[in-house]
């Protein structure tokens, strides 16, 4: 009998058992969890479409097409014909990480398994290589395979070892049980690619821009942008711009550079055409309604046919000839290419590229002619003011450029740069070989050993380099607004945080800097899609967003070959009318279907929608059916299709049907979803959501009785929650992160929601269940103090550990594999020199630390010596005998946990690095920082003595104590509830389900926990009598005790205590340094002073801002009043020039003529002697006083100070 | 594995003591598990699978702090 598939459903209960068992003996069907597979996956999907059959790359490769390059001198134009050399790119392939062939010793196991990258600190990597396929003149083509160098890898992608394996494979693999990959490891960091927000593709966006009006005379503030992406998921925008004179031009960029086009000349070189056509194409049909109130249009077409005469381009033929001539050399064409051939090239690359990007069909450049039309309709309808602006900050115009896509168009562009860099290479081949041809026997030979090979091929490190920056070098700038910011570190401080990285999206880092703050409202549009709770306050606020934990992202288009026949089949005309009353557009992904009128485009919407649900008539569940209605100067109305990838969408009930639908973004403003099955309006509601909470992020969701609470406390929390010392993992030995942070005492939370269990967060704790009373007790709890029981802390209450990973490399920096021959260092105590015991009070023979040592400050951690290689013994020597060390630089006392020692790929070189993992004990002291799941932190103030503490009628301590003044003005009363609930479902030993919008005013969360209290015997509102644990004394109030959550934050004191007496300063001014790890000050600003000096504490202020400062004492010209010219003399006498200790103003000095009497007489270092100028002073000023003096005197300004008396 | 063994030098070695040439010290490689004794400037890789992670063994030294 084959064992039952590991179950999949979850409910509110704390399942110990079950968990211990998955625990023990990890699935080998499926995972447990497959909520969190789920919240993962865009990543990896986006990361498998590069390499699909069909996927990006396949696109890509034909995008990029045949390159063709010409041989001879280009400068000499004698009309030879020349040979032509084509090449191509027929296949690229991404192996998964293995071995380089030059390790001859691992025999069984090739693979480089993940754990393996974390714990070499290496990059997860597989090699790239390309079919290169090129061809002279019209011989048969010819392939050879060129080497790419190693790209990262995503881990449980296609390309990783990890992917299908299961959870009792994955602990195999020393990963997480529950890994789920969706990052890359880039020199044994984890860093992902971030998801950014772009503009809805295929979608003609009405903007107003006031900078619109800059770009010269007669511009406008008016535009229509299309952001148009083809098949491989790269993107080229256009836009028209409006001109107050009533012209159009068509604005695209390429190359980083903008470019301005007449709108007509675009129109012209699509399709052969004429002005009555285009005029009916944006105006309306001749004779149709309403073609008498156009007159606003009419008359601005008229501008824009006449203006276009003056070029004097007749015809489809000419019109391309025109644009490619002067387009071919930024396109890149190759050089034998006609101007008209130029000019379908341009068309094909920039112009609405969407429709058709690979070889273009006169059927696609007609429907490029539609839509380009349906722009300018739309473009003069906003002109007019027949319709509104779309919002480019709503997510209903937004979709997400995912990591894998991002990954897939770099690759794309590498390629493509480095098909055209062989041009350059066989013109350096040309001008060295005196221009043979391409015939030649020569060329054959040295093209590739010579031309190809000096072309940059190691298109792997590019992309490790962005992998490890985050910085996109590209000359195209892939249609993007910033160039830096795209991959981030999956910090795994804990579960929480490591999982929202997966979950966030970015608007951008253009946006940050804008002083706007429109970009980062919460706007409604967002419902469902984007976390209204779950954004960091502060600078990235609303920027930086996470997706509602249903959301899904769309990965691959769906079919919709359908589609345009349905369409057809329910009524809609190719030719519109005038009016937008009579006529709305039917667009397909960008593509124009037909128009038809409002009434049957809201048919056309209802009946898509519901074969969609139903599953019939080949509409797929997850095409998007906008359906924008008329109104009065609204959206522009029509009937919106959209069915790629990378939109989000999310599931809620169909009501018809009582089915799954899936909504996007685009469609629901105009839909109906009624949030709770009583807010269902009949006859207008279509759908009610499947649950309320799916609104939230999944850290958000975490939240218990969220709704109970002031809204800014449930987004402190969802940060809170992000920077707790929690449990990073179960694989926590085989991971090498720079610093971790685990707490000993983890426990599931008694409250929490269902959701809890459905993403396995019991598999990595974040905090303990604590007793909380709330109390003013001893006067240590105010201010957000809280008071910590010493007994629960001595029981190990919060303990928490840091661990640090030391990487100790003898070769620093080179990555490039030396040969084991060019060792010039070696771990270990150089043979024959002497050890001494001390050092041997932390190493081992080999001169690495042993497990279990303890580290202080300035404590050794590793041996080393120089060697070099004696080849006539294969042994490495050493000569001087000198042992030299690492050393341990940190502050704080800490033991050896792990010593990892890591050898090269090759596996044939003796030690270079090692990497310590050190643990940090870190049990809770005064001036740690707690927080409940309220957004409700504090400090530990002091570790109260368990017989001082108040206790309950059963003898109950609590184990903290918070002030009731926390609670009034922050109304967190989900706290309170969740100190009930935590109370009684520890009393009766229940998990309480703590989803937020699950009570009413009807059955309230405090009468339904209130009885479960009663039950047990409690008081019904969770208060108890409690007595002094001082004097013993009943107090006087009930006091409000029970059970919360608490979270041991991982800002700790002893990362941030900052004290200083005396210690180093600056050079220059004499002041003390800042900074903590330099041992500086805390700088006493302008506002201290201020206040000071208000307090009229001018001894305290004289002792900060001098006498613990820059205090000087010097000398000083009464007189003169200079710093500068007081010098000190030397002793006429004395044969050894000694200085007298006497200072005299040489400014004020006359030169001695001999017959001044000697005391009057003094002498300078140079043997110069003078009289006078001895009304000199010493006085105590800043340090700094002399420096700005001298800054002064540079350039030419004299201070002069008044001394008085 | 000969358990734990009291410091052959103790009090008296307090100033130095010499080299032992050559000695080797056991690991344990990262993938199999497999005891590896290495010396001095010899390549790290596992004897038995060619696994190129070791880890050092937990020490036979008797560890003792000082808990206050």
């Amino acid at each position: 009998m084959a064992p039952s598939r590991t179950s999949q459903k979850w409910g509110t209960d704390f399942d110990t058992v079950r968990r211990q068992k998955l625990f023990q003996n990890p699935p080998t069907d499926r995972t447990a969890y497959p909520a969190l597979v789920e919240a993962i996956k865009p990543h990896i999907q986006s990361f498998n479409t590069i390499l699909e059959r069909g996927g990006i790359l396949d696109h890509a490769i034909k995008d990029i097409g045949t390159k063709v390059f010409l041989d001879g001198d280009p400068y000499l134009a004698d009309g030879q014909p020349r040979n032509k050399l084509s090449v191509r790119i027929r296949d690229v392939f991404i192996e998964k990480p293995l071995l380089p062939p030059t390790n001859k010793f691992a025999l069984k196991e090739r693979r480089i398994m993940p754990a393996e990258a974390r714990e070499r600190h290496g990059t997860y990597r597989g090699r790239m290589s390309v079919r290169l396929e090129y061809k002279i003149n019209n011989d048969p083509w010819r392939d050879t395979v060129r080497e790419m160098g190693q790209v990262p890898i995503m881990l449980k992608s296609n390309r990783c070892h990890l992917e299908n394996m299961t959870p009792s494979q994955l602990v195999d693999a020393k990963e997480e049980s529950e890994e789920q990959g969706g990052y890359f490891i880039v020199n044994g960091n984890e860093k992902l690619i971030r998801m950014l927000v772009v503009n809805k593709r295929n979608y003609p966006m009405a903007i107003t821009r006031p900078s619109f009006a800059n770009r010269g005379p007669t511009y406008s503030k008016f535009g229509v942008q299309i952001r148009c992406v083809r098949k491989d998921q790269t993107s080229q925008t256009n836009v028209l711009h409006y001109l107050n004179d009533g012209n159009i031009n068509f604005r695209f960029s390429w190359r980083k550079r903008e470019y301005l086009v007449p709108m007509m000349m675009i129109l012209k070189a699509l399709v052969e055409t004429n002005d009555r056509e285009i005029f009916e194409g944006i105006v309306g049909a001749a004779g149709s309604k309403g073609l008498q109130e156009k007159q606003f249009v009419t008359d601005r077409l008229e501008v824009l046919l006449r203006t276009y005469k003056v070029y004097g381009l007749q015809g489809k033929a000419k019109t391309r000839a025109h644009l490619g001539d002067k387009f071919r050399p930024v396109l890149r064409v190759a050089e034998d290419m006609s101007d008209e051939d130029a000019g379908t090239e341009f068309l094909k690359r920039i112009v609405l590229v969407h429709l058709g990007d690979g070889k273009v069909t006169d059927e696609q450049n007609a429907d490029k002619f539609k839509l380009l039309l349906f722009m300018v309709r739309k473009l003069y309808a906003l002109v007019e003011g027949d319709c509104a602006e779309d919002n480019p900050d709503a997510v209903q115009n937004q979709e997400i450029l995912l990591g894998g896509f991002l990954y897939g168009q770099i690759l794309k562009e590498r390629l493509d740069e480095w098909l055209f860099s062989i041009r350059l290479s066989l013109q350096k081949w040309g001008r060295t070989s005196n221009w043979l041809s391409f015939t030649s026997p020569e060329f054959k030979k040295d093209f590739l050993s010579k031309v190809i090979r000096k072309t940059n091929e190691n298109i792997g490190h590019d992309i490790e380099y962005f992998m490890s920056t985050g910085n996109l070098v590209s000359t195209s700038g892939l249609d993007l607004q910033q160039t830096s910011g795209f991959t981030v570190v999956a910090e795994k401080i804990n579960f929480y945080r490591f999982i929202s990285h997966f979950r966030m999206v970015h608007r951008g880092s253009f946006f940050a800097q804008l002083k706007t703050t429109t970009v980062r409202k919460l706007l409604p549009e967002s419902w469902g899609f984007l976390c209204p709770v779950h954004t960091p306050d502060g600078s990235p606020c609303g920027l930086l967003n996470h997706f509602a934990h249903k959301c899904v992202l769309a990965t691959h288009n769906v079919d919709v070959s359908a589609i345009p026949q349905l369409v057809a089949q329910l009524g809609v005309t190719s030719k519109s009318s005038a009016s937008l009353n009579e006529s709305v557009v039917v667009q397909l992904d960008g593509r124009v279907l037909g128009f038809c009128t409002p009434k049957q485009a809201r048919v056309i919407g209802d009946t898509l929608r519901y074969w969609k649900v139903e599953g019939t008539h080949n509409v797929p569940l997850e095409l998007e059916v906008g359906y924008v209605p008329n109104s009065n100067g609204g959206q522009y109305p029509g009937v919106y299709i959209f069915s790629q990838s990378a939109r989000m969408y999310r599931p809620v009930k169909y009501l018809p049907l009582d089915k799954l639908d899936y909504v996007g973004p685009f469609e629901q403003p105009y839909m109906s979803i009624a949030c709770t099955d009583p807010e269902i309006v009949s006859g207008e509601s279509t759908h009610v959501e499947y649950d309320p909470t799916n609104i939230l992020s999944i850290v958000a969701n975490m939240t218990p009785f969220s709704d109970f609470n002031q809204s800014p406390r449930n987004m402190y929390q969802c940060q809170m929650g992000k920077q707790t010392m929690g449990t990073p993992g179960a694989a926590i030995r085989y991971r090498t992160d720079n610093k971790t942070y685990r707490l000993q005492t983890g426990q599931t939370p008694v409250v929490r929601a269902p959701l809890h269990n459905e993403y396995g967060l019991d598999n990595f704790p974040n905090g303990t269940n604590a007793i909380v009373a709330v109390i003013s007790y001893t006067g240590y709890d105010m201010d957000d103090a809280m008071i910590l029981n010493k007994s629960s802390h001595e029981r190990g209450f919060a303990h928490g550990t840091i661990y640090k990973t030391k990487l100790c490399q003898l070769e620093e920096g080179s990555q490039r594999s030396r040969s084991a021959k060019s060792v010039q260092k070696l771990f270990g105590f150089a043979p024959g020199g002497l050890i001494r015991a001390q050092w041997r009070d932390t190493l081992d023979d080999d001169g690495w630390p042993h497990i279990g040592a303890q580290l202080q400050k300035g404590d050794i951690l590793a041996a080393w010596h120089t060697v070099s290689y004696d080849p006539a013994t294969g042994d490495y020597v050493n000569r001087d005998g000198r042992t030299e060390f690492i050393k341990y630089k940190d502050d704080e006392t800490a033991f050896v946990d792990e010593v990892r020692i890591i050898g090269s790929e090759n596996g044939n070189e003796p030690c270079q690095t090692i990497s310590v993992k050190l643990r940090v004990p870190r049990s809770p002291v005064i001036g740690d920082k707690f927080s409940s799941r309220h957004g409700q932190k504090g400090v530990c103030s002091q570790k109260w003595p368990a017989i001082d503490m108040p206790f309950s009628e059963s003898g109950m301590q609590p184990d903290i104590i918070i002030n009731p003044h926390a609670f009034p003005s922050r109304m967190t009363i989900g706290m309170f509830v969740e100190s009930l609930a935590g109370k009684s479902g520890a009393l009766h030993g229940l998990a309480q389900d703590s989803t937020p919008f699950k009570f009413d005013e009807e059955n309230t969360a405090v009468d339904y926990f209130g009885h479960q209290l009663k039950k047990a015997g409690y008081n019904y509102y969770g208060n108890e009598p409690m007595y002094s644990g001082i004097t013993g004394q009943e107090l006087a109030a009930d006091i409000y005790i029970g059970v919360v959550y608490y979270q041991r934050l991982r800002h700790m004191v002893n990362d941030k205590f900052q004290v200083r007496t005396t210690g180093p300063v600056d050079d220059l001014t004499g002041q003390p340094v800042k900074g903590r790890k330099k041992g500086g000050g805390i700088r006493v600003g302008e506002m201290e002073r201020d206040s000071l000096l208000a307090h009229g504490t001018a001894f305290l202020l004289q002792d900060r801002l001098m006498n613990c400062s820059d205090y000087v004492r010097t000398w000083v010209c009464r007189a003169c009043g200079s710093f500068m010219s007081t010098s000190p003399t030397v002793s006429q006498y004395s044969r050894r020039k000694m200085g007298t200790g006497i200072t005299r103003c040489r400014r004020c000095a006359k030169r001695a003529d001999g017959f001044e009497p000697k005391a009057k007489v003094w002498e300078d270092g140079e043997g110069v002697r003078w009289t006078g100028g001895d009304d000199v002073a010493i006085v105590a000023v800043p340090g700094v006083l002399k420096y700005l003096d001298v800054e002064f005197a540079s350039m030419g300004v004299k201070m002069r100070y008044k001394i008085d008396p | 594995m000969s358990g734990y063994v009291p410091p052959t030098s103790t009090a008296a070695a307090t100033t130095t003591t010499s080299t032992g040439e050559g000695r080797s010290v056991d690991y344990t490689c990262g993938d199999c598990n497999a005891a590896v004794s290495l010396k001095r400037g010899e390549p790290i890789r596992c004897r038995s699978c060619g696994h190129r992670v070791l880890y050092k063994q937990r020490t036979n030294r008797m560890v003792q702090f000082e808990a206050r």
